[in-house]
């Protein structure tokens, strides 16, 4: 099913960065099955990931494909029922609920369709949720989340509550919210499915700028043309990897010197 | 999370559902209010009754017919009916000639009657028939005229004195001295008039006739028991006094030693234990039905914590994600639940402050409101509380983060 809009490079199956780069997700025959019922369904069956440091990648593919579940993995929302998943060197397929939980506060950034911010409660609160369940003491955590808060254009709402702030603006502020432990991947899903298409367009510049500083960026759609944004495309379809391709803006990534972080 | 973050976040939980948190709260703020209003009214009852007791005269204690412990028993005062004699003018003259100790000896006697002036009449008027030495050893005075003087005693006279309840029902506050009342058939001279005492519990103190005690007994018979007032030189000598009255008594009614008393001696301080043994169990009572309201406002507590927990599922789902353990979300859930109930134990203490306010405004007790148990009903409201926030809190914990994420709100 591939589309005009994204460039189909030589293979499929090489990764489209340099091999000496520094690898932040691994996933080794990762297979995830539910239990329907007496039914068992295999939502993902033994999928093969690298993703490195500082790539801007977006995972595609239709709803039942198993995208969302691998997001799950990906997120450390869920465990696999087989296989590994290695983040930034820790085997987190392995981990207990405590310390998946760590890892999600230090290791990932979420940016969710529906933003998930609190509700009745300041954007800078917001921001500094991530740093509270980290336990950074009061004064630093206000610091770097109002850093995280200028870093996504929104220093001077800092005191709004989400329900006083435009979707696009609520979406900015998950995304400092995401930034602000320093994430080694910001995962980001769907972040656009609930912004019209101006306000989509300046959430992905974000996004865009945000791998300019060298963050590490995953992307879960299903529209073309936000996958688009990203520099390599993962197709996922019956619950394996159906495609590996570099996109245009990826090819233009990949032909420019390499990125400062290297 | 610091127990500050969750007190700021459960604080504003609360806030922005002021009514639902209210109601949720009912149940809590009734049983801590409760309990304050009855511990601090047991207090003030207490002080009360004790500064009524006191204002008898200190020192004083009396030889009646029956024992407090009998006149409390219905079994027991039905056997000392059997037991125990009246108590005699004879016996009031013994007592008087042969006791060394007691600075006096005064006997009274009483009933309830009509009072009639003019055509106009007053019921239940307290008749008593006195000795003139009561005086000294009562809470009244003199406010107009005399009262009973030795010789009305020896001339049997028909003579009153008569308190101001009958000077305002039957003389229209006119002065009633020298003028006549009609008690059970019998004109009585008004000879003085006391000063007014008020009410005890809503009732009159100054509705009272007394007439000299051998007059009453010229009327009525001698078949009513009298009450002796023996008041003691000294506090030192009351313990001493009390034996003394207690062994001419005995003496009197040729008791072997190994008889019980066939009669009473009851001081102020057993009376201060009868009233405490009362008001305890009145206390105890009410106690124990604001514990069984705080039980129900435990359950309405954990009622709405089920709730909040269902409606906020996407809260917890998300402050997984951001890397909540287990641990802060029960944390988080449960000091919610305790400060949502502390709030209420607080506004219910507020309540009862209020209440006592109120209450020592319109009666003549003195409230206040006991520091102990107003901490007591704020650390308990706060334990029923995290009690009835386990089960929510821990339910909130075990959400999956997926599950948690993806719940439709």
């Amino acid at each position: 099913m591939a589309t005009p809009t994204i460039h189909q490079p030589s293979t499929t199956t090489a990764t489209p960065y340099a091999g000496d780069r520094e690898v932040v997700i691994r996933t080794e025959n990762l297979w995830k099955i539910y239990q329907m019922g007496s039914e068992q369904v295999a939502a993902l069956r033994g999928v093969n990931l690298q993703i490195y440091r500082n790539e801007y990648v977006a995972i595609m593919g239709p709803s039942g494909s198993g995208k969302s579940t691998l997001m799950n993995l990906i997120g450390c929302l869920d465990s696999p029922t087989r296989g590994e998943y290695w983040l930034s060197g820790h085997l987190v397929s392995a981990l207990d609920d405590d310390e998946l939980a760590r890892i999600r506060n230090q290791e990932i950034g979420f940016v969710f369709q529906t933003f998930n911010l609190l509700p009745r409660t300041s954007a800078l609160h917001n921001v500094e949720l991530p740093l509270i369940y980290s336990g950074a003491p009061p004064a630093e955590r206000t610091e770097r989340a109002m850093a995280a808060l200028q870093q996504v254009d929104l220093g001077s709402r800092v005191h709004h509550k989400p329900n006083e702030l435009s979707g696009g603006q609520r979406q900015r502020v998950a995304i400092a919210r995401a930034l602000v432990n320093r994430p080694s991947i910001i995962l980001a899903d769907e972040p656009t499915g609930n912004l019209d298409s101006t306000t989509s367009n300046e959430i992905m510049a974000l996004l865009e700028v945000l791998w300019e500083r060298g963050n590490t960026i995953v992307l879960v759609t299903h529209e073309h043309d936000i996958a688009e944004h990203a520099h390599r495309v993962i197709h996922i379809r019956d619950g394996q990897v159906a495609g590996d391709t570099r996109t245009r803006r990826g090819d233009a990534v990949a032909n420019r010197p390499p990125a400062p972080s290297a | 999370m610091g127990i500050r973050e969750a007190i700021a976040v459960a604080l504003g939980t609360l806030r922005a559902h002021k009514l639902r948190s209210f109601l949720t709260l009912l149940g809590v703020i009734i049983s801590v209010c409760t309990l304050v209003a009855v511990v601090a009214m047991v207090q003030g009852v207490n002080t009360y009754v004790g500064s009524k007791i006191a204002r008898l005269g200190s020192n004083i204690f009396s030889v009646s017919q029956f024992s407090l412990n009998e006149m409390t028993n219905p079994v027991r005062f039905m056997r000392a009916k059997e037991t125990n004699p009246i108590i005699r003018y004879q016996d009031y003259q013994f007592l008087r000639a042969n006791a060394r100790l007691p600075r006096a000896i005064g006997a009274q006697t009483q009933r309830t009657g009509t009072v009639k002036h003019n055509g106009r009449s007053l019921d239940e008027v307290n008749i008593s028939g006195v000795t003139p030495n009561v005086l000294g050893m009562s809470a009244f005075q003199v406010a107009n005229g005399r009262f009973l003087a030795p010789t009305d005693e020896q001339r049997r006279a028909y003579v009153a004195f008569v308190g101001p309840d009958i000077v305002t029902h039957l003389f229209g506050g006119a002065n009633p001295l020298g003028r006549h009342i009609l008690v059970s058939g019998q004109q009585y001279e008004i000879i003085g008039v006391a000063t007014a005492q008020g009410d005890v519990f809503g009732q009159s103190q100054d509705n009272f006739v007394m007439i000299p005690l051998r007059t009453y007994q010229k009327i009525y018979g001698n078949q009513d028991s009298i009450t002796l007032d023996v008041q003691a030189r000294d506090a030192r000598l009351l313990p001493a006094t009390m034996d003394e009255m207690e062994m001419l008594m005995r003496v009197r009614r040729h008791l072997s030693w190994n008889e019980k008393n066939n009669f009473g001696i009851i001081g102020s301080d057993a009376l201060m234990t009868l009233w405490h043994t009362l008001t305890g169990a009145i206390a105890s009572v009410m106690v124990g039905v604001s514990f069984v309201f705080l039980v129900v406002g435990g359950i309405v507590i954990m009622n709405i914590m089920l709730a909040a927990v269902t409606e906020r599922t996407q809260e917890v789902g998300t402050r997984k994600a951001v890397g909540a353990r287990r641990s802060d979300i029960l944390w988080q859930f449960l000091v919610e639940s305790a400060v949502l109930s502390t709030v209420g134990g607080l506004i219910g203490v507020l309540l009862a402050y209020l209440f006592t306010l109120a209450a020592g405004a319109l009666t003549p007790i003195p409230f206040s409101l006991p520091l102990g148990a107003v901490v007591l009903a704020v650390v308990i409201s706060t334990l029923v509380g995290l009690f009835f926030g386990v089960y929510p809190a821990s339910k909130a914990a075990r959400l999956t983060p997926i599950a948690a994420l993806h719940s439709e709100t």
